[in-house]
């Protein structure tokens, strides 16, 4: 009888379990892998896949039994308190770290509201556009205070005030995105029931090179009718524990993602970033997060390197973690991320993985300057993902405070960290000068020594006669002549002008012969140079474009030059152009191989002599090509300067005609080919 | 003490009404059908076996199975009206047959049994009946067989049937019985079981409209030959972010309702090829939930008339309907069985007792796979990255063995020539960088001895263009546009496919030269896992003839030759020692409630299977407790050399495989897996419970049980504590 009232009971509990786990919704907790890919971007600015960063972790569409409608911003306090602006319910609603309804409040008030910001006082500031106005909440949800215009002439008389985002800094200072304010961000002091302070961060103008040409073309009338060349207006703002604001703006480029300090000047310049950001969240270990429109999430380190981004737009397929429109993103004191997306109407939340967070330690003890702390985390994230590059970078510094410079020279040199590489380089260079001065000496002494003893002997037995001879005998040869006059040209260019011109001191072959030695150094230079000056990423090499697109542009100027010289008295033959042309880059050709040596052995700090042998060789290049153009065609210097510029503009006139061209035949060979598809279509 | 325990079983029995009270009334439903709102059909019982009975509408067609033990039943259609849906879909709920037609560039026009004028001859027989269906408007028509077997329901439409006499109408897609099992919101707790990945569960309670669509996936992956045009939406306009959905591995899908303790499984057997799953919870344009299977018999597709891809196009008709047989068959299942480890017993006998998946040897192996060599871009050309050479496993093979790893399985990447990405493979040549054939050749042989199987890996379905000639016998869509797969990386930027032929030819070969030098392990991949249709020379194939085709391939294989299978569809299983790459997850979709993993438990005793490699995923101790729970073996991918050396190949996705920084996750792991394993070893899932969110609670058939839990604190089941983010083992 016990045993059977024991099963009975056991098959109950077993019931109510089952029940309990078929029939009760918990919040979608799939423990699921992600419908998207994580990249990172390394220092050669290539994009690379790396393990997940965020995973899901639950979708909030409903606070309690509230739904959303349209949810434009929200605020998420450190104690997980949600303050969510219901833009569609004209209201705010208040929400426990587990969904709960706390309260909602705005009822009545808000007429189009659009952005939000709590206080950790909990003094609610709602900025909405429609009512024109910022208004203030306190923790009870009472109205307490509203903006409106400023009334300083400095705010502009015709301005409106359309807020749609705000940002309070701890003096009560608000920061307010307007819309179509292209003056900045509008900064309102408390003091007085509202004082305008200024504006604030001002984006810059920018002018392609294509709108100056074809503004200075246009008359005044249709000057007056094109578009006015406005700065941008910041889309999304945030705030750091110390004030610093952040802003983020729609097709800005580099200045997409701004760190603005007091004086609103930016500190930062992300080389990677979205064309449509928006919204910004700063994170709990100097790191810096950006939410796209389309759904992208970015997060950038102190320094504006993008550690991670992932995410991505939901086409249909309805996953868990893509986003259809997002607005605004805020990040929570676990380091989850929090994502409003309006469309959908819910906060997705994303939880950081294992890898993330020994990534997150690394920077926060790197940030603290606990280098050697640092590398444990460092060397878990890099067990995890050796490419990962800012741990490479970071691995590099800290190898480097400990005075490993191998180790650092390593890291760096994978991370591209050209600062770490060139003080590691310049420890290692001095490490290495400092043991091998002494024989360094020695051996220079030594060899200065035998060609002195050889010089002697010579002079005393005539010793080096027979190779001279030899020596002599090749350079008598006519080939040998031609290209030694590369010298003299380099040396005397009016002469040497001469000398081709009248003396046939050249020939097409030795011509082509340095031509060929051009691209040869030019390769080796490009892909073997020191890590330094190299602008290219190891281990990618594209040799047949970079040789084609030399003799290209070669003929292109040498016969743009020709056919302009022709119709302009110049006496010049089209085989003396192209001679004069090629020995007016001799100095290339002796400089770039000291160049090419030395940049092996500088560092960051010396680059100068580098930059500068570069300088001082294309000067001289220049200068000979000019020389050449006068004295080949017997110009006035006046007529040079006429034909060079003449030149250009027929090469310009020349790559449109071969642009047209290029587009003409393409409809031609589509066309050609549409048949054969029509009838293969019709038959079969 | 008797009186406490009857007042301790009282207050449970009530707690239990009430709980099911409660989720009876979760939500707006009224928990008991409104008895006004019932059609009233008129049922006549056409067929009985030893647990199920079968009545039949021959009015309507309309089914209704029954557990003659418990006398629970599922329904082929809506025995409750909430008035809310409209005639077309009222319509298609109380159909037996529910057909899209295609009229021009028209491919939504829906038929079905109710609503139009059709004409029905059913013929009763001793186990179900057959009726002969002809749409007078549409002049179209199939014939439908149903039979009810010892395990359950059959439901059948033979190919020649399947009539399409005028010329206005074609037949789009069939779908049978597509609301077998349907109920109205959460009137009948529950689950779908939903095929995507390993497996994943919709519930069946109230979802308030949240979801706008349900899960629709085309059984074994999407059809590259009509994939037209898609935009992919790319990062920066250049990087893959968006990850493909998980394939349907298995042409199955279920539902069960777990209060009446019933449940189907049903497995699609014939027209797998060219069908979709469909599980749709309530919310998704009605209230009622539903899964099927959706027969595709023709397709529309755009024909480019030019290079341009804004240029003219047509959209055009298939000229010829797919030719199969159409089988559905329901394996029904009761009381203690009426859930997804049910199902996936049940899906486990079904194949074991056609004799697919019968690995020899089902014992416990570490997978440590090497990557060969890749190319990278150099002066002129391409220059060799070699990452592992033949030596360089020895050396692994020995470090693994000091540390007490020996259960080894390994499958061998970019052994080939000219790397891991050079396809097709026509002779056994590896790469010289990794060694010479009579050394390849020995340390296989020598390995075997050991007890370690070396598998060689073929994608017999990619041809790379940048290294051979595609010119000719590579894959045409259906528009004859020649299909390029975008890698979106930039030393390989493309890859063609080799027609199902062709590759029979290579592959074949290639195993002819591998036995001469006694090496008999290979394993495939890229026609494992992809079916297309396409047109070759004027001819037009389906995906019917592709699956033959690689069928038959694979026996052929089979015959001399140890398989292993890289996510292979079911139509394959019968063909393999061990199945690689086992996903663990779902898609995400946001339909899906909760993941369950369905194949893992089919596979569970019967068949080695190997899962995704343990490198690339982020949270190592989840993943460890998942393998733990599904008995899923773990896998690496192994470098000798750093993986940043990869940096500039194809293979750049393998951001992490150095051999030093996993010889200790690997002991580690091998370890630890393989204690359990033992404990395990030859034994099936019994049972598998979701406890709570976090909690899992996995029993074999020998008696042993696991406890896994997810969460991140404490938790206790059973009277065992479990610590978080790990497991215990018992029995």
């Amino acid at each position: 009888m016990k045993k059977n009232l024991f099963k009975v009971s056991l098959i109950t509990v077993l019931l109510v379990m089952t029940i309990l786990v078929t029939s009760v919704c918990a919040p979608a907790k799939v423990k699921a892998d992600t419908p998207y890919k994580t990249y990172t971007v390394d220092g050669y600015g290539s994009t690379i896949e790396t393990q997940t960063a965020y995973l899901p972790y639950t979708t909030i569409t409903k606070i309690g039994e509230e739904s959303l409608k349209q949810p434009t911003d929200f605020t998420l306090l450190d104690d997980g308190t949600i303050y969510i602006l219901d833009s569609g319910n004209k209201r705010v609603v208040v929400s426990t770290p587990d969904g709960e309804l706390v309260k909602t409040f705005g009822e009545g008030t808000l007429k189009s509201p659009r952005g939000i910001f709590v206080t950790e006082e909990r003094i609610c500031y709602v900025a909405d556009r429609d009512a024109k106005a910022v208004f203030v909440f306190d923790a009870d949800g009472k109205l307490t205070n509203t903006y409106e215009k400023p009334d300083s002439p400095m705010y502009g008389e015709t301005q409106v005030f359309l807020p749609l985002k705000v940002v309070v800094n701890s003096f009560g200072t608000m920061y307010i995105v307007c819309e179509s304010n292209t003056n900045g961000i509008v900064e309102i002091s408390p003091v007085e029931g509202g004082t305008f302070l200024g504006y604030f961060g001002t984006n810059a103008t920018r002018a392609s090179l294509w709108t100056i040409i074809w503004r200075a073309i246009l008359t005044d009338e249709q000057r007056a009718k094109q578009l006015s060349n406005l700065p941008a207006t910041p889309d999304n703002l945030a705030i750091d524990d110390k004030g610093i604001i952040y802003t983020v703006t729609r097709g800005e480029k580099n200045g997409a993602l701004k760190r603005l300090n007091i004086a609103g000047v930016n500190m930062l310049n992300p080389k990677t970033y979205e064309d449509l950001p928006a919204a910004v969240a700063v994170g709990n270990h100097d790191n810096v997060f950006v939410a796209a429109q389309s759904g992208y999430i970015y997060e950038y380190n102190n320094d504006g390197d993008l550690l991670f981004v992932f995410g991505g737009a939901d086409d249909g397929q309805q996953r868990i973690g893509l986003s259809t429109k997002v607005e605004a993103v805020q990040i929570g004191t676990d380091d989850k991320i929090y994502v409003l997306d309006s469309d959908k109407a819910q906060i997705q939340v994303y939880k950081p993985t294992e890898f993330t967070d020994h990534l997150h330690n690394a920077l926060y003890l790197f940030s603290k300057g606990r280098y050697t702390e640092s590398k444990e985390p460092l060397n878990r994230v890099l067990g995890m993902n050796n490419l990962f590059d800012y741990a490479n970078m970071a691995m590099a510094k800290a190898l480097y405070k400990e005075g490993d410079y191998d180790g650092a020279l390593k890291y760096a040199k994978l991370a591209k960290d050209l600062d770490t590489y060139s003080d590691s380089f310049w420890e290692i260079r001095a490490a290495w000068l400092k043991k091998n001065l002494t024989a360094a000496v020695l051996i220079i002494a030594a060899v200065a020594g035998l060609i002195a003893v050889i010089r002697y002997l010579d002079k005393k037995k005539n010793i080096l006669s027979a190779p001279r001879k030899v020596l002599a005998r090749f350079k008598e040869k006519k080939l040998v002549k031609q290209l030694n006059y590369m010298f003299y040209f380099m040396r005397h260019p009016i002469d040497g002008c001469y000398g081709i011109r009248n003396q046939d001191r050249v020939s097409l072959l030795s011509s082509n012969i340095l031509l060929m030695l051009i691209i040869l150094i030019y390769i080796i230079n490009k892909y073997f140079c020191g890590f330094i000056v190299k602008t290219v990423r190891e281990g990618s090499y594209d040799v047949l474009s970079d040789a084609g697109m030399i003799i290209l542009a070669l003929l292109l100027v040498v016969g743009c030059n020709y056919l302009m010289c022709t119709i302009n008295d110049g006496e010049g033959k089209l085989k003396h152009i192209y001679c004069s042309f090629i020995y007016g880059f001799a100095p290339y050709i002796c400089l770039t191989p000291v160049i090419f040596l030395l940049s092996h052995v500088v560092t960051d700090n010396e680059r100068f002599f580098v930059d500068f042998g570069r300088l001082f060789m294309i000067s001289w290049i220049a200068v000979l090509i000019f020389i050449a153009i006068k004295e080949i065609n017997n110009y006035t210097v006046k007529e040079t300067i006429k034909i060079i510029l003449l030149t250009a503009f027929t090469i310009l006139i020349v790559c449109l005609l071969a642009f047209i061209i290029y587009v003409l035949w393409s409809q031609v060979i589509d066309f050609l080919q549409q048949i054969p598809r029509e009838v293969v279509y019709k038959l079969g | 003490m008797g009186k406490t325990v009857k007042r301790i079983t009282a207050l449970l029995v009530m707690l239990c009404l009430a709980a099911s009270l409660f989720a009876g009334m979760n939500g707006k439903t009224p928990g008991i059908l409104a008895e006004e709102n019932k059609t009233e059909p008129a049922y006549k019982d056409v067929a009985g076996n030893d647990r199920y009975s079968l009545k039949v509408d021959e009015k309507t067609l309309q089914l209704v199975v029954t557990d003659k033990v418990t006398g629970a039943y599922m329904e082929s259609f809506t025995s409750y009206d909430d008035g809310l849906a409209n005639k077309t879909w009222w319509g298609a709920m109380n159909s037996a047959v529910v057909l899209t037609l295609i009229s021009g560039n028209d491919d939504t026009k829906q038929a079905n049994t109710f609503n139009d004028n059709v004409t029905k001859k059913v013929t009763l027989n001793k186990d179900g009946f057959s009726a002969v269906i002809y749409w007078t408007t549409y002049k179209v028509g199939l014939t439908l067989e149903v039979t009810l077997t010892q395990e359950g329901l059959v439901v059948r439409v033979p190919d020649e049937s399947i009539k399409e006499d005028g010329d206005k109408y074609k037949i789009g897609t069939i779908s049978l019985y597509p609301y077998m099992g349907t109920s109205y919101l959460d009137s009948k707790p529950g689950y779908i079981l939903v095929p995507d990945g390993n497996g994943a569960l919709i519930y069946l309670d109230n979802k308030e409209g949240r979801y706008s669509a349900g899960y629709s996936a085309p059984i074994y992956g999407q059809d590259i030959g009509f994939d037209e045009s898609k935009v992919e939406t790319l990062l920066w306009d250049r990087y893959k972010i968006v990850n493909s959905a998980e394939q349907v591995l298995a042409p199955v899908f279920g539902i069960a309702h777990t209060e009446d303790r019933i449940a189907y499984l049903a497995v699609v057997e014939d027209g797998a090829m060219r069908a979709s799953i469909e599980c749709l919870p309530n919310g998704v344009n009605i209230d009622y939930n539903r899964a099927f299977a959706k027969f595709v018999e023709r397709k529309l597709y755009t024909q480019p008339t030019s290079n341009n891809s804004t240029a003219g196009s047509l959209h055009l008709t298939e000229s010829d309907r797919s030719h199969s047989d159409l089988q559905v068959r329901y394996i029904f299942l009761s009381e203690d069985e009426a859930n997804y480890a049910g199902m996936a017993n049940a899906y486990r006998n079904y194949l074991t007792a056609r004799g697919i998946l019968n690995a020899p040897d089902t014992s416990y192996n570490t997978r440590v796979d090497f990557l060969g060599s890749d190319r990278k871009e150099w002066v002129i050309g391409t220059s060799r990255v070699v990452m592992t050479t033949v030596d360089d496993i020895k050396d692994i093979y020995a470090d693994l063995e000091k540390r007490g790893v020996t259960d080894l399985f390994t499958v061998y990447k970019g052994w080939q020539k000219g790397g891991v990405n050079n396809f097709p493979i026509k002779n056994f040549k590896p790469d010289p960088g990794i060694g010479t054939a009579n050394k390849l050749a020995d340390l296989i042989n020598t390995s075997k001895e050991k007890g370690i199987s070396i598998y060689l890996y073929d994608d017999a379905l990619r041809i790379n263009p940048k290294e051979y000639n595609v010119t000719f016998n590579t894959v045409k869509k259906v528009n004859k546009r020649k299909f390029e797969e975008e890698t979106y990386r930039s030393v390989y930027e493309k890859f063609n496919w080799i027609t199902p032929l062709r590759t029979a030819e290579v592959i074949l070969g290639l195993e002819k030269k591998m036995l001469k030098k006694d090496i008999d392990s290979i394993a495939v991949a890229g026609i494992t896992s992809n079916l297309f249709s396409y047109t070759y020379s004027g001819k037009n194939y389906t995906r019917y003839d592709t699956a033959d085709s690689y069928l038959k391939t694979v026996e052929e294989l089979d015959k001399d030759a140890k398989l292993c299978l890289e996510q292979p569809f079911a139509y394959l299983w019968g063909h393999m020692e061990a199945f690689l790459d086992m996903p663990l997850y779902t898609s995400s979709y946001i339909v899906e409630d909760t993941f369950v993993p369905f194949l893992s438990i089919v596979f569970k005793g019967v068949m080695p299977v190997y899962s995704e490699y343990v490198n690339f995923e982020a949270n190592k101790q989840e993943f460890f407790l998942k393998l733990v729970e599904t008995g899923t073996f773990p896998s690496f991918y192994i470098t000798k050399e750093s993986s940043s050396e990869l940096i500039y190949t194809n293979s750049n996705n393998i951001y992490s495989s150095q051999y030093d920084s996993y010889s200790e996750t690997i002991e580690a792991y091998a370890k630890e897996l393989a204690a359990i394993a033992e404990r395990t070893e030859g034994a099936i899932v019994k049972s598998h419970e979701l406890l709570d969110s976090n909690i899992t609670k996995v029993t074999y058939s020998n008696g042993v049980t696991i406890y896994i839990n997810y969460g991140e604190n404490e938790a206790a089941a059973d009277g065992y504590t479990i610590a978080p983010m790990s497991y215990i083992i018992n029995g």
